[in-house]
This record gives C-alpha cells, structure tokens and sequence, in this order.
C-alpha cells in the first residue's frame, strides 16, 4: 500500500474511517489542549462590566450620564474597600490658568510632597506608584543624567547639593496629548492635562513620549490599603484606577478645582512650592513670574512649554 | 519506512504532546506567577504626612488656646529693673538658665547675639526693630521683617514662606480664606537656620533589582 | 448570485480542508507551532488576568520585545514589496509567479504585529475605541492612530491581491487587471508607507533624544529591505523543497542583489548614526553610548549589538562575494543578516531609548519569561499562518485544486508522491 493509494482508491471509506477516529482525536485533544490553555481566565476577577466596557468617551457624556457612571464608580469603590467614596466630576472654573512654580533654593529634599500627593491621590503602594520624584542634584548642573533618586541620608540638606522634584509639567504644548491614539489624555481649560482612566487603553505611547517620566502605569491592579482611601474623590482626579491604565500628577483636581491648594504645596515644610492661577494678579504665582529675575522650564528646548517652572529667590 | 508509518508515529507523538500540555496548563505547572512585593507603609501618623509647620507662632497658641505663660515676661521678670546681659570671654552670650530653652545662633560669628537688638528692654512684652516702634509678638514678622528686607517683601508677596488654604484668596465673611505662615512658624527666631531633617524613604521600583542609578561616576 | 456566492464558499470550504492533510513532515511542523501557539495562549492569558507586571516592562522602560518584534515584523510585511516592484514596474519574468508568496508573507507579518500589538496593551477590551467614527481615533494627531489605519488597510489590500489572484487561478479564468493592478500598485507606496509611519512613531519624540533623529525611517526602510527578502529567499527554497514547484535558481539570486543593495545602505546608515553619536559627545549620545559602549557600568546590551554589527557587515561582505551566489553560502548570509537586524531593530532600537530615562537613571529592562513565551506563541502563529496560506495556494498555483476538480474526485492530500 503506497501513499496513492489514498488518492485513486476505490475503497476509501475503510482506510478513511480509522484515520478518521485518528485525526479526531487529536483533534479533539487539540480542542481540549486550547480550552485549558484558556484556564487561567478563570482566576479573573477584576473583568470589565458590559457598563463599563461600553462607557462613552467623557467629553460626549451627557450629565444624566455622567451620573450613572458616577454612581457605578462608587459602587465599585464601596465593594472593594468597604467605604463610600464622595465622587464628583469637578469642571473647571473660568478665567483660570494654573501655573506651578518652585523655588529650588528652598527645596531641601525631604520627601513629604511626594507621600501627601501618594496619600491624596490614592496611589498604589504595592507596586508603587509616587507621581513626584525628587532629584539630588550636584552643585552647577542641571544634566538629570547626574542626578540621584535613590539618596537616603540622615539629614538633608546635603552640603553641595540641590533637589528638583520633577511631576508632570502640564505642559502648554503637551506630547503625550499628541501622541495618545484615542484621545484618553487632553489639556482642560484650566491647563491641567487630564487621563480618562475608563478611556485609555494603556499603549503606553504617552509614557514614551513624556519627557519627564511624569506617567505612571499600572502593571496590575494598584494595592491601596482600605484604611488609607481618601474618599473625597474626582472622576478625572483621584478615584482608584484600575490595572492596565496609566495616570499621573493632575495637579489635585478634585482639591484645585474647588479653591484649595494641591497636596503637594500644602505639606511642603520649607515653602518652596507655590500654585495659583497666573490670570489673577494677586496670586503668589502671578507676582513669582512678573518680579522674580531668573526662573526656568525644565527641557523648555523640546518645546513642550510647561506650566511648571524653577524659581530662585533673586 | 513509508510515509504513512511515519504520519501515525507523528500523529501519536502528537497526541502524548497534547495530553501533556492539558495537564501542563491545568495544573499551572510552569510560570507561576509570584505574588505583588508587598513594600512597607509609611506610618499612618508619622511626621512625613502631617502638614502642621513644626514651631507654633504666638498668635497660634492663643488661638489654640495653648500654653503662652512664656510669654508673660513680668511674672519672673522685675517692670522697674532692667535685665542686664551677660557675656563670656569670647563674647558669646551667656543664655540663664530660666531661659537654657533659647539656643542662640542668629548670624554666624555671633553677629546677633544681643537680645536687645529684637527684644525691648523697656518693656520685654514687646519687640523692636530698628526704627523704635513697639510691636506685639504676633507682628514678628515685622520684627524679622525690618532686617531682613527682600525676604520680608517675597513673603509679602507670597513667593517666601507657606501658605495654606485656598489658593483663590477669594474673601469670604471677610475672612481670607487662606493662612499665611509667619516667620516663627518655620523659622526659631534665636537660632532661624531651617533645621536638616530625615527624608522619607526613596522610591521603590517595579522589579526587586532594578540597578538604580550611580551617583556620581567619573567616566564621563 | 446565489451560485457566486456557494461557488465561493466551497472554495473556502476546500482550502479550509487542505490545511489538514499533508504528509508527516506537514503534520509535524503543524504540530510543534500549535503547540507553542497553546503556549503562548496560555501565557497570554496569565498576563490578561495579573496584568503586564508578568512581563519585564517597568515605568521607566515601558516598551518591550512586543513592540521590538513589533517594529521587526512591520519591516518583513512592507519587504513584500521588494517582489512586486521588479514584477510589476521592471518586468522582471522570473519572480513573476513568486510575487504571491512574498504577499502571503506580508500577510501574515501583518497578523503577527497586530498580534504583538494587543498582547502589550494594558487595555485590550477597550480595542474599540480605536475603531473611527465608533471610537476617539486620535487622527491625525497621533502615529499610533495612523499605524492602526495603514497596517490595517496594508492588510485588506494584500488579502484582496492574493485572494483574487488565487481565486481567479482556481476558477482558471485569467484575472481582470482593473481589480489587481491599481491594487499592486498602491500595495507599493503603502508597503513602504506602514514603515514610515512606524519609524515616524519612535522620530516624533522629541524627550527621547535617540530616537528623534531623521535617519530612523531610512534605516528601518533599508533594514526591512535585507530583512525581508532573506526570509523570501529561504522561505522560496522551502516551498521549493517540499512542494517541488517551480522556482528557479535566477529568481533567488535576483532577490540576493536586493539583499545585496539594502545591506550596502543599511551599514552605511550604521556609519552615519555612530558618526553623529560619538564625534558630538553631546549629552544627547547618552543612549547610544549606553548601547554601543555601556554607561554608568550597565552594558546589558553591548555583546547583542556588536553581534549584530557583526553578523551584518560579514553578510554584506559575503553578499558583495560571489561565493554567495551558491545557495549553502547564500542562505548562510540570509540567516546573519535576519537574525543582526532582528537584534539591530529590536533590543538595539527600543530598549536604548529607554536607557537611560528621561530623569537619567539607568535601569535596564530583561524579557520575563512569560514574556517570551508570549512572543513565541506568536511568531508560531504567524508561521502557522504563512504554511495554512502556502498549503492553500501553491495546489491552487499548480492547477491542482481548482474548480475543475470540484465535487466527487477526492482531494490529492500527499505532496510528495510520484504523480506530481
């Protein structure tokens, strides 16, 4: 019996049938090989709800709208941490620009600034998730390739050193706006850049493409401890996130866009962090930018033209 | 060997394969995915998280209504004498010890080291600045004010010094509803230099050794 | 109508089956790419359910061997082209017959990156939002956005070229040219445009001050054309091997002097960078640095990017030999200058403009394994892919299944008997 056999025979159903059986069950055990290779889909339990996974793009909510998914989120909120959180969809306020400026010959590199904003913010802290990073700087430059993260002194000040806490620029021309495939990032009218964390689909170009390491992803589902849930929350701010979407420094929007200061400039111990609206002349940041001689943006040659600037005291 | 032998060893081979990996992925018998690196919280109540500046100004303690004994000069101190300074050799001042809370060190060299120079010796109750008018001790800022001038004009300003509240100064119930700090808030007015503390720890990365930056390398 | 229709889905039908019978080597090779498929699946989904924490991707290098491969396999699809142009616009005989393998190829690349792509979103369940007019495609604005929309249209074009082209063969009717040419020639322009939009992804970056350089698009466009045309000239000598149609020794050693060409230019533009990296010394070179040299004592990647130096400059020189026009030497070449620029594309351009960030710490990115198995899973895909396309359409190319043969006479499933 050769392989022709197979092609001009006369009796093909005998020979077929057992290989018939053969080929179906491997085939079958194929079939079953692929379904349990589907097996740790079991263990899934953070899936997205029909809600969710057909949730509008937020600029084309109506409000009835935004308030249903209100509801969910807290809903959400409530099932996972036992507590329910006060969540508003804050708009921005007319006739304001915020503008940021830090005076880094105040800075002395405590640290504190990063942990309120974690604590505001409702950050992951296993993994962790810190949107400000303190720089250590030597002494007459400002190349960040010479800088330190990881410094963990007794006492700083260090002598010959400065710190430049770097966070998202919101920046006036921003890349990661640019770069974002579905629109998940835009600038609000007040200038603070904004994630719809229900959006975004977590390509991870805008990391790519911010300058300043300002964006943070969630590799899983971020750890927030139950007891340290700030339950006064926005929808564009500081509700948890999920895993797979990115997030960064939104400038404490459920905080700025009801008057108050960020975290961050709050605990600052040595004043060195000042917020407000530059529109309005009586603002600390407006009087910083028309008397203070020298003050810079970090990278400004990219172009990216941030809101967030370095000062001096001359 | 013909080729349909060959087929059904292949087929067979195939088979055991596929059983194998059924159990292989039933049983998760490789790449375990290992559980998230649980890192130490900040303590709820440590310091790192409080926002209170670490001196109380006077104005504070009455508001708070805490403890302003210290500031009742008269009870120790004599209305008709005047309290006369001492110094040693060096001419360091010699601080009583009624006073061993007071660690001097205004101005290096011992430039400021004349409690007169902030103090009113007529009436310890009050400061002074330069120019003689009396002030209370809530207008310390004043005081620190009338020396040190840029600094007084970027705290007036608000480019010095925290704030804390609302950064719209909008004035409700004319009430501002943002505070200004004072000097002494942040500052001791004996010995003003802002005090080094511990930082909060660095930051953690993702993965568990993720060889983090070399600090100050000589290669380039 | 109706019997257009059936006549269609029979052919389908028919195609479907012939994937399914071959001989024990055809069962073999099918056999180990599903299994590493299944292992792929099943490490996807360990990733779908923890997250991307499986892989080695941090905050600081957030981009990985998925877009590595990604970036890879977009080059291999837009190198199909280097058959269609000597075909259609130099009228060259010999690769005639062969322009359809390079499409399957093209295919099934483009299966593998839109593969690779939704296995490194954090989000996949959110694809839609990508889809225009549904979702919030972010166009023209973003690259990624024109990425979806060129890969996606690169993909319909070469599915309809091949598909009519086979199904024409198969009804044994000569192919109408309006309803393939003007394709074949927009298939040109947009071949060489889906990897100047991918180049364009890293170029426009301005933080990342290694990738923001104008030779990004010509180096991928020549890498892609020594890359993909190897990997036609040892996949032709595949389907030659085992299949035994015809394709003649001329035709290889035509698309050995594309090879020859593109490598010529893809070392020289390696000159030019290392040129403008290392005479500067600016502190812009710090990622080149890193990759060539090491930096701050990381040089994770100095050893895989000198051997892919290596590897392309000795195929450049054995493609200028004329040793490399026997065949053993030839596909020598082919395999060092896939596998250099594989490295060169992959972990040399990706991972370095990571490293080091953006706030200049230096931390260096390893693949997990998931990871791996990921990638793994599928490349086997596409392979599997590419060998179900060729097993449908080399009987159809030989007149063996065609609608002649329709209905009662059973199907030859041996490709290695006596009668062929």
């Amino acid at each position: 019996m050769d392989s022709r056999s197979t092609t001009n025979s006369a009796e093909p159903l005998a020979l077929s049938r057992r290989s018939f059986l053969r080929s179906s069950a491997l085939f079958g055990a194929g079939a079953v090989a692929l379904a349990a290779s589907l097996k740790p889909l079991l263990s899934l339990k953070d899936g997205p709800s029909m809600e969710q996974f057909l949730q509008k793009y937020y600029k084309e909510l109506t409000p009835e709208e935004m308030q249903k998914v209100l509801e969910r989120i807290s809903r959400e909120v409530e099932k996972e941490y036992g507590k329910r959180p006060h969540l508003r969809d804050l708009k921005p306020m007319d006739g304001v620009d915020f503008a940021y400026f830090l005076n880094l010959s105040r800075c002395v590199g405590c640290r504190k600034c990063v942990h309120a904003c974690v604590k505001e913010n409702n950050q992951s802290r296993s993994p962790e998730i810190q949107y400000i990073r303190v720089l250590k700087m030597p002494h007459g430059t400002f190349d960040v390739e010479k800088s330190e993260h990881n410094y963990n002194p007794d006492l700083v000040p260090e002598k010959g050193y400065f710190y430049m806490p770097v966070q998202c620029q919101q920046c006036k021309n921003p890349p990661c706006v640019k770069v974002c495939p579905v629109h998940a990032t835009w600038q609000e009218p007040d200038g603070i850049t904004v994630i719809d964390y229900d959006w975004c689909i977590g390509c991870r170009y805008c990391m790519a493409a911010c300058p300043y390491g300002a964006r943070h992803f969630n590799f899983t589902k971020p750890g927030i401890p139950a007891d340290r849930l700030n339950t006064e929350m926005s929808y564009l701010g500081n509700r948890p996130r999920k895993k797979g979407v990115t997030e960064k420094c939104h400038f404490c929007v459920q905080r700025t866009r009801d008057g108050l200061y960020p975290a961050c400039v709050e605990v600052c111990p040595a004043g060195a962090r000042k917020f407000g609206n530059v529109l309005d002349h009586e603002s600390e940041v407006y009087k910083i930018l028309t008397t203070k001689r020298v003050f810079i943006q970090l990278k400004e040659e990219l172009g990216t033209n941030p809101r967030f600037f370095y000062y001096f005291d001359v | 060997m013909g080729d349909k032998v060959k087929k059904r060893a292949v087929l067979s081979v195939l088979f055991v394969i596929a059983v194998f990996l059924i159990g292989g992925f039933w049983f998760n018998l490789w790449g375990k995915v290992s559980p998230v690196r649980q890192l130490p919280l900040i303590d709820a109540d440590s310091e790192l998280l409080k926002t209170d500046t670490w001196r109380k100004s006077y104005a504070d303690l009455v508001r708070e209504k805490g403890d302003i004994d210290v500031f009742d000069c008269y009870t120790c101190h004599d209305k008709d004498k005047k309290q006369e300074l001492k110094y040693d050799k060096d001419n360091q001042l010699v601080v009583p010890e009624e006073h061993s809370d007071v660690v001097m060190g205004h101005g290096t060299h011992g430039r400021n080291n004349n409690c007169y120079n902030c103090h009113n010796d007529e009436n310890l109750t009050q400061l002074q600045p330069r120019d003689g008018r009396p002030l209370k001790f809530d207008q310390s800022t004043q005081l620190c004010g009338s020396c040190h001038g840029p600094t007084l004009r970027d705290w007036e300003s608000g480019s010095h010094g925290r704030t804390s509240g609302h950064w719209d100064h909008k004035i409700e119930d004319n009430k501002p509803n943002f505070v200004k700090k004072d000097c002494v808030n942040c500052h001791d007015p004996h010995k003003p230099k802002f005090p080094k503390r511990k930082p909060a720890p660095p930051p953690n990365h993702l993965r568990e050794n993720p060889q983090p930056s070399v600090q100050s390398d000589t290669e380039n | 109508m109706i019997t257009a229709i059936r006549n269609y889905l029979t052919f389908l039908w028919r195609c479907a089956k012939i994937a399914f019978v071959g001989d024990w080597r055809y069962y073999a090779w099918m056999g180990l790419l599903t299994t590493i498929c299944l292992i792929g699946i099943n490490a996807y989904c360990k990733q779908f359910v923890n997250g991307l924490i499986v892989t080695g991707m941090g905050d600081e290098v957030s981009w990985g061997v998925y877009i590595s491969n990604f970036t890879f396999l977009v080059g291999v699809a837009a190198a199909a082209v280097m058959l269609v142009i000597p075909v259609y616009i130099y009228r060259n005989e010999e690769l005639h017959d062969l322009v359809i393998f390079g499409e399957l190829l093209a295919v099934a690349a483009i299966l593998m990156c839109l593969g690779f792509v939704t296995v490194d979103l954090g989000r996949p369940d959110r694809f839609w939002h990508l889809i225009p007019g549904i979702g919030q495609l972010n166009f023209p604005a973003s690259l990624l956005s024109w990425d979806v929309v060129v890969l996606n249209g690169y993909l319909l074009l070469n599915l309809h070229i091949c598909g009519y082209l086979l199904y024409s063969r198969y009804h044994n009717r000569k192919p109408s040219k309006w309803f393939y040419i003007p394709f074949v020639f927009i298939a040109i322009v947009w071949a060489v445009s889906i990897h100047t939009v991918t180049a364009f992804l890293y170029v426009g970056l301005g933080g990342r001050p290694f990738w923001n350089s104008s030779i990004v698009g010509p180096r991928f466009l020549a890498s892609a054309f020594t890359a993909g045309p190897a990997l036609i000239i040892l996949a032709l000598q595949v389907i030659r091997k085992v299949t035994l149609y015809q394709i003649s020794d001329k035709a290889l050693l035509t698309l050995r002097s594309i090879v020859q060409v593109s490598m010529i230019i893809n070392v020289f533009l390696l000159l030019n960078e290392l040129f403008k990296e290392f005479y500067t010394h600016s502190a812009h070179a710090a990622s080149a640095r890193y990759l060539f040299l090491g930096l701050h004592g990381h040089h994770a990647l100095v050893p895989w990017i000198w051997t892919a130096i290596t590897f392309n400059v000795v195929a450049m020189v054995l493609l200028a030999l004329p040793v490399s026009r026997s065949l053993k030497w030839l596909n020598l070449t082919c395999v060092l200058a896939i596998v250099g620029i594989w490295i060169e594309k992959g972990m040399g351009m990706v991972i370095p403009g990571f490293t080091p960030t953006t706030l200049g710490e230096m931390i260096e990115y390893q693949p997990s394994s998931n990871e791996t198995l990921v990638c793994l899973g599928i490349w086997s895909f596409g392979l599997l892919c590419y060998t179900i396309f060729l097993r449908m359409a080399v009987p159809i190319l030989q007149g063996r299944l065609s609608y002649a043969n329709e209905g009662g006479k059973p199907l030859p499933d041996s490709l290695t008997g006596p009668n062929h």
